[in-house]
């Protein structure tokens, strides 16, 4: 049907949709389901608006990830795309309750192979706070930001672009003209979800631990895999940038194969030291 | 994991051997007991088809809130990702834009619409697309017998290009910041415009020809259809930016008198129309159609007929469009 395809991914493999009950909301949840795995990964995506734009090369991975006899599970955040609740009413502590929650239950699938963390963007910010709590066998960051203030940030500097598109002269508002409104106390919609002038005060308390902010740093305080990968405008729109429609369904084999070697190894370094215990 | 909650359900259908992930809003019933999928029997549905390459949510999550709602209000809505999009099985073209605008999810579309009323069973299926979706719904109406009406949220009857060039995009940007810029850029609109005139009622090189078709084959065979437009950039209510070819009035004229068009201009939407200014109205404006073309027994709701724009009549433009704000998540912002 389609006139050039990419890659196809194996029809075989088992995707389960799900609602995951946590307090108050259902979590929508994606497990791509593999007999006999050698590591399991929890994707903790981007948020809002980014989870839209990225949609296609998180849920390509996660089939990449399956390919290679990787189990994953993806999600959306509580009060985003298809998780129930209220965005608005949501707090950073409910997306990290979230993170704890669903490892634990993917953990739980089998205690014999390794879980790892994978968090992108402001995802990369509550998978590395898990991790820095003790959850998990490794991490894997891509594009982690200093903080959620900085995610968000980048978020709001993509829609101000989108926004200014259809305004002239002096109606065309700045980046800064929108976080002095939030700072002041409003909210802001951006995107269809409606900022909250709390998350953004919020935000900018909940930063990477200290330790994961190299990858040497990390290894000395963890004792566990870390794994760091700065993207570039390459990597659009899984960072800022790319036009929904073209960027999101080009190539990421770049990308994908590196760090799914890098999980695998995770996978043999495990087996062999379950091997010698 | 469950597989249903409240008043959703998730759905897999065969796309004509593709795997679809899809999502079921049932409509509220007053025994507690009737399960799910049986509170739609008999009742007209409405179909949501992705915009583009988002995830069936939409911008904003927008479509799971009119899904929702419309619910609510008695209709059933299933929102479901086409192949190689969002959750669905299969690899989406990389020529996507093109792919959609000739017709590609067309088949599937279809079958998906009948394979949900035949399980549902459903007495009809309204299409629901957006953007690049309402091309894909207006496409899946005309190639299968399902359809009992259409929503359409800012349809386009043109080939767009697939990237603009990067000068010309700096050039738009310069000109919507300085004043001589907004001046050139009202002068060249004034230019085509004076083309467009000399070229009388011909229908532009960029036409989608295939499309328009299958848009007469519908609208003039009476197919109920509601047609809601979002303010655009330098148009004038319905009417187009000075200098652009009016595609709604050629699409109405196309659908003839006899046709069941209604269009409205839902003045504070950006083009997502999931904004807050947008997705309130549109709900209003969905709700009231259906009930004004799918009236629905066994619920008492007062609602405001729609009051349908037929070929012929003048587009009312006494809501002025104010200066558009953005289109969200869109590749075809700005063209």
């Amino acid at each position: 049907m389609a006139v050039q395809t990419q890659v196809q991914p194996n029809q075989h493999l088992l995707e389960r949709a799900g609602y995951f009950p946590v307090s108050g909301a259902h979590l929508y949840s994606v497990l791509h389901e593999v007999k006999n795995p050698v590591a399991r990964v929890l994707l903790v995506g981007p948020f809002a608006s980014e989870r839209h734009n990225s949609f296609l090369p998180w849920v390509r991975w996660a089939r990449y990830l399956a390919e290679g006899d990787i189990e994953v599970l993806r999600y959306d955040y509580r009060g985003i795309g298809e998780s129930t609740g209220a965005f608005e009413q949501m707090t950073f502590a409910d997306w990290r309750q979230d993170v704890r929650l669903l490892s634990a239950w993917l953990a739980a699938r089998s205690l014999l192979v390794p879980l790892v963390l994978h968090g992108l963007g402001l995802g990369a910010v509550l998978a590395g706070d898990a991790f820095d709590q003790g959850i998990g066998e490794g991490l894997l960051l891509w594009a982690p930001p200093k903080n959620a203030n900085q995610a968000l940030r980048a978020t709001l500097m993509r829609w101000v672009g989108l926004e200014q598109i259809f305004k002239f002269g002096d109606d065309r508002k700045s980046a800064s003209d929108y976080i002095r409104e939030l700072e002041r106390g409003s909210s802001l919609e951006v995107d269809g979800y409606r900022w909250s002038a709390e998350l953004w005060r919020e935000s900018s308390g909940f930063a990477l631990p200290a330790a994961l902010e190299s990858e040497e740093s990390a290894a000395s305080a963890y004792q566990r895999p870390v794994k760091i990968v700065r993207l570039t405008s390459d990597a659009a729109p899984l960072v800022k940038g790319g036009l929904v429609g073209y960027d999101d369904l080009k190539d990421f084999s770049w990308l994908y194969a590196p760090n799914r070697e890098w999980i695998a190894a995770i996978a043999l370094q495990c087996s062999t030291g379950v091997a010698h215990a | 994991m469950h597989n249903a909650i409240e008043n959703r359900e998730l759905i897999v259908l065969d796309g004509l051997g593709i795997r679809i992930q899809g999502t079921y809003h049932a409509p509220p019933s007053v025994l507690s007991h009737v399960p799910l999928g049986q509170r739609s029997l008999g009742r007209t549905g409405v179909l949501f088809l992705n915009s583009l390459s988002l995830p069936r949510a939409a911008s904003g999550d927008s479509a799971v809130h009119w899904a929702d709602s419309i619910a609510e209000h008695g209709y059933p809505s299933f929102r479901i990702d086409l192949p190689g999009l969002g959750d669905s099985g299969g690899s989406a073209s990389t020529d996507l834009l093109n792919f959609i605008n000739s017709g590609g999810f067309a088949p599937v579309a279809a079958a998906a619409a009948k394979e949900l009323v035949d399980r549902f069973g459903l007495s009809g299926l309204v299409i629901f697309g957006h953007c690049a979706g309402s091309v894909s719904a207006l496409y899946a109406a005309a190639a299968g017998r399902e359809a009992s009406g259409l929503i359409l949220l800012d349809p386009y009857f043109h080939l767009p290009q697939a990237r603009r060039p990067k000068v010309r995009q700096e050039l738009s940007d310069w000109a919507r910041r300085s004043k001589v810029g907004r001046l050139l850029s009202n002068t060249y609109d004034w230019a085509k415009n004076l083309l467009l005139l000399l070229r009388g009622s011909a229908l532009p090189g960029n036409a989608n020809s295939q499309l328009l078709a299958g848009w007469k084959q519908v609208a003039a065979g009476g197919l109920p259809i509601l047609l809601l437009k979002a303010p655009g950039i330098k148009a004038h209510g319905f009417r187009p930016r000075v200098g652009e070819f009016d595609y709604t009035g050629h699409a109405l004229k196309l659908a003839g008198r006899k046709s069941r068009v209604s269009v409205e201009f839902v003045e504070g939407a950006d083009h997502s129309f999931a904004n807050y200014g947008g997705r309130e109205p549109v709900q209003r404006h969905i709700e009231d159609w259906l009930v004004s073309h799918f009236p629905l027994e066994d619920f008492n709701r007062n609602a405001k007929r729609a009051a349908p724009l037929r070929a012929g009549e003048k587009q009312s433009d006494s809501r002025k469009s104010p200066t558009a704000p953005a289109n969200l998540g869109c590749a075809l912002k700005g063209r």
